[in-house]
């Protein structure tokens, strides 16, 4: 077994135990009640599982969609068609094709196949919805569930139309769906904790420095849609055959609504939230239909029925949650991260993983090749501002060369043309021969070009060890490799102290750092850094100088530095190329560019001559 | 020849009822940059206004109307909006999502889950006709109205400091407050003209239907987001667009689908804007154009 884990075993156990546990007393509660109880159980556990399919999606992504329930209708209906008695298939459906209506299938295998049509609906429905933006994905995913809906409540001769299915078998007991709940428990903690889990968790983080360290933003979503299709389809399935009865309302609004409440209060970000959000408010729930149904308090005092109060109390808790809790009742922590259960003593802290020294920069495509990073004729205009007027740039790997110049110079926008995050208006970037221009960042990334931005865009809720490890991730490191290859990295930038640490908690040089580490981790040929200074106290400005030089001779990488601090130029970059207005003054070492005339007007003697005359 | 004149002022009339819903929804994306989940309640309350004043002349229930629309927009903001003002996209989202919640439930427990029916001057249901077409009344009414509130909100944002303070926070809400504009206020009256967009929404929907149900914000609310997705987030040239695209695709896919698939309008009127996105991720304005937001 390999060392290169991100938290140590007991921490992960208790992880996955605790929701189990939680799962587990849930269903003894429901299997030692009336009928009645039992049932209202086993389905508080199918919503539990739709809960978690929610999670794997929203949770991890960010993003909310308000469309998995349309999966749990599909499920459903899928389980229900495939399972219904022929008499009543031939009252209710006359329209269905008989391969499905002679099925009669067992529930284990109904439930199966229910899975496999909504994970599948879940990828060709996700395909065009996950290459919109972040803001559209909600709106697309709510238009779906109403499509859902619009459909099986009108194809009456295939779903039974508006007034639905009955007699569907019931064959859903109390523990089978507390099974199906734990094996949904394992399944999302293995996704989060997967290569794939932890690159779309670095897109919630940060998205565009996700697309740096070459995550497919879009790729990863899909991934996480389909798992989730799979988990609501079997939810839907479940509870049909639980209920035994269906009709289009069954997983529409209403239940989009509670079950994503549910998520929310629990507190998205973690498999554990979705399992306590899941119960609790199944609780709070059950109450408050109680009332509903009018019920006498001690004391004399009758509350009259009411329906429509319990989604009242349900959308107050909703509320509160997003003004008060955000983080939800888990506080978004898995067990193994609870303060509380570490405090208990049976979690170990995380282990640091085993470095692997086999990290630098990777060689050239081809070594005979003298390969660099050239930019020909680049010009670039923003609404008709000339940002940039035809300049070109070279840069090979193992030299540092110094981007320097005023504000507004084109510095920056040169960096996000070289990196992909702007297409240029005209001119050609190469890289290593071959033409880059109008790459998307992550391919370019994963082609071997590393960059940092003038903010840090840290990944806050994932540590550094993990922030720089899904960096590796992103060029395709396995899971397995990817600790140890940012145990590496971090431990060359002297950054391990802060491993274990959430990178949101680290101070402004720390993430600064950081980001350096992450974008190393991809292993870049290149690496352009924006301003990796600004900001610094004297002293961290002398240990980046420090960690720089060894990068320099460690990777072998090229780097592309934009520096306003003239001596860190001055220290690190043989050769200084400074714009102004969109074109290059003056290509040479810091000594000729400092004395260029052009180059001191500028600046009209702004930080540089101060700077230049220290 | 006359009954395809028929069919696109049809298509017109609804584009323009579409068009208002959206434009409601961005004038608060735009300043707030929340997508308002609510909106589509703050329609459902206004329109229960000529309910609960069905008593009184449909002229003072359009009244009630206007400032129940208002009104309640105004107390979502100040009790729910404010606190999450300033958190992420989702956040914003799922307040308001929840604000909906309780808003159409309190309907539903006030009143009934049930639809009520609501009487309408009989005028509104005649028709005129012009040139060989009958036109009912009410798209009349939809058209003109439509007709003021945007004459109403170009003035407004183009013609006055209000509007101007509107622009800049729209722009860039932090500088617009570095440099005096008052960030509640701007959002107050943001709020305030979606409630009145949404009331008049309301009350064209109830004469056209004749009742009000708790559920009813629904359709308007999917149908402004949607028009607001294929518009290009957060541009009102946009959201007028994409609500007349779709009100217009709404109305002939009415008329012009073969019999057996009219159930499934609703269907493929929101697959279309998947469509859209395949090719244009950013909606129809989206990208350069987009940009001008207001």
């Amino acid at each position: 077994m390999s060392d290169a884990r991100f938290r140590s075993r007991s921490s992960a156990a208790a992880s996955l135990l605790l929701p189990l546990a939680l799962i587990a007393i849930v269903t003894l509660i429901g299997a030692n009640g009336t009928p009645s109880f039992e049932g209202t159980v086993t389905l508080i556990l199918c919503n539990l599982i739709v809960v978690l399919g929610l999670q794997v999606f929203i949770g991890n992504s960010g993003v909310y969609s308000f469309g998995q329930l349309g999966f749990a209708t599909a499920g459903a209906y899928v389980a229900a068609l495939f399972t219904l008695p022929a008499a009543f298939a031939l009252l209710q459906t006359p329209g269905l094709p008989s391969f499905i209506a002679d099925a009669h299938l067992g529930p284990l295998l109904s439930t199966l196949i229910a899975a496999s049509v909504s994970g599948l609906l879940a990828m060709v429905i996700g395909l065009p919805l996950m290459r919109t933006s972040t803001l559209a994905i909600p709106i697309s995913t709510f238009a779906f569930l109403v499509v859902v809906y619009n459909v099986v409540a009108n194809w009456d001769r295939v779903t039974g139309g508006s007034s639905g299915l009955v007699s569907i078998p019931t064959t859903t007991s109390v523990e089978s769906a507390g099974l199906w709940a734990a094996a949904a428990v394992a399944l999302a903690l293995a996704f989060k904790w997967s290569s794939s889990g932890y690159r779309l968790q670095a897109t919630r983080e940060d998205e565009v420095a996700a697309r740096s360290i070459g995550i497919g933003v879009m790729r990863e979503r899909l991934i996480a849609f389909g798992i989730s299709g799979v988990l609501c389809g079997i939810g839907g399935a479940l509870a049909v055959h639980q209920s035994g009865v269906l009709n289009p309302t069954t997983f529409y609004f209403g239940a989009t609504v509670t079950t994503l409440t549910m998520l929310v209060v629990g507190g998205a970000r973690s498999v554990l939230g979705a399992v306590v959000g899941a119960i609790a408010i199944a609780t709070v729930n059950e109450v408050l239909r109680g009332v509903e149904n009018g019920v006498d308090l001690p004391g004399a005092l009758s509350i009259g029925g009411a329906p429509g109060l319990a989604a009242i109390g349900l959308g107050l808790i909703l509320l509160a949650t997003m003004i008060a809790m955000p983080e939800g009742l888990s506080g978004a922590r898995e067990a193994g991260e609870l303060g509380w259960i570490r405090r208990l003593g049976l979690t170990a802290a995380a282990p640091l993983p085993e470095p692997d020294r086999a990290v630098a920069s990777r060689p050239a495509v081809d070594p005979a090749l003298r390969g660099a990073l050239r930019a020909e004729g680049i010009s670039l205009a923003f609404s008709g501002l000339r940002v940039l007027r035809g300049i070109d740039l070279e840069l090979e790997p193992g030299e540092a060369l110094g981007l320097i110049g005023p504000n507004g110079a084109g510095k920056t926008t040169l960096v996000n043309v070289l990196s992909g995050f702007q297409e240029p208006d005209s001119g050609t970037v190469t890289l290593d021969g071959v033409d880059v221009t109008g790459r998307s960042p992550t391919r370019l990334a994963r082609d071997g070009l590393g960059r940092t931005f003038q903010a840090a865009l840290p990944f806050p809720h994932l540590t550094g060890l993990e922030s720089v490890a899904v960096g590796a991730m992103g060029i395709g490191v396995g899971r397995r490799r990817a600790p140890a290859v940012a145990a590496e990295v971090l431990g060359r930038l002297n950054l391990l102290e802060q491993a274990a640490l959430p990178a949101g908690s680290l101070s402004p040089a720390g993430q600064r750092l950081l980001g350096v580490a992450r974008a190393l981790a991809i292993q870049p040929r290149y690496l352009l850094l924006d301003e990796p200074a600004a900001g610094l106290s004297e002293a961290e400005c002398e240990e980046l100088v420090e960690i720089l030089r060894n990068v320099l001779r460690d990777f072998g990488c090229g780097i592309l530095l934009i520096e306003h601090d003239m001596s860190i130029v001055m220290e690190l970059c043989p050769r200084v190329q400074a714009l102004d207005d969109g074109m290059t003054l003056r290509v040479g070492t810091p000594e000729e560019v400092q004395a260029d005339p052009a180059v001191v007007e500028s600046y009209l003697g702004s930080s540089f001559r101060v700077a230049a005359g220290a | 020849m006359t009954e395809l004149g028929q069919n696109l002022i049809d298509a017109l009339a609804l584009g323009c009822l579409y068009a208002l819903i959206a434009l409601g929804i961005t004038l608060v994306y735009t300043v707030m940059g929340m997508m308002n989940f609510a909106h589509g309640e703050f329609i459902m309350l206004s329109a229960y206004a000529l309910y609960v004043f069905a008593g009184l002349p449909f002229a003072a229930g359009v009244a009630a109307a206007l400032l129940a629309g208002v009104v309640v927009a105004l107390l979502a903001e100040r009790v729910a909006f404010r606190p999450v003002r300033g958190a992420d996209l989702s956040t914003q989202l799922v307040t308001s999502l929840a604000v909906a919640a309780i808003l159409q439930n309190v309907v539903t427990v006030a009143v009934d889950a049930r639809a009520q029916s609501v009487a309408t001057p009989s005028s509104i249901s005649e028709s005129t006709s012009i040139g060989g077409l009958s036109v009912p009344n009410l798209e009349f009414v939809t058209l003109g109205l439509t007709l003021v509130v945007l004459g109403g909100l170009g003035w407004l944002l183009y013609r006055t400091r209000t509007g101007l303070a509107m622009r800049a926070a729209a722009e860039n809400f932090d500088m617009a407050r570095l440099l005096g504009v008052r960030a509640d206020r701007v959002i107050a009256i943001s709020f305030a003209i979606s409630g009145g967009l949404a009331a008049a929404v309301g009350v064209l929907i109830v004469m056209q239907t004749g009742q009000v149900s708790p559920a009813m914000g629904l359709t308007p609310i999917l149908v402004g987001f949607v028009a607001v997705v294929i518009g290009g987030f957060g541009s009102m040239v946009g959201a007028v667009m994409g609500g007349l695209l779709l009100g217009a695709l709404t109305s002939l896919l009415g008329v012009y689908l073969p019999e057996g698939l009219v159930p499934f309008r609703d269907a493929i009127v929101f697959t279309f804007p998947v469509l859209i996105l395949i090719f244009r991720p950013h909606g129809l304005l989206g990208g350069e154009l987009g940009k001008a937001r207001v």
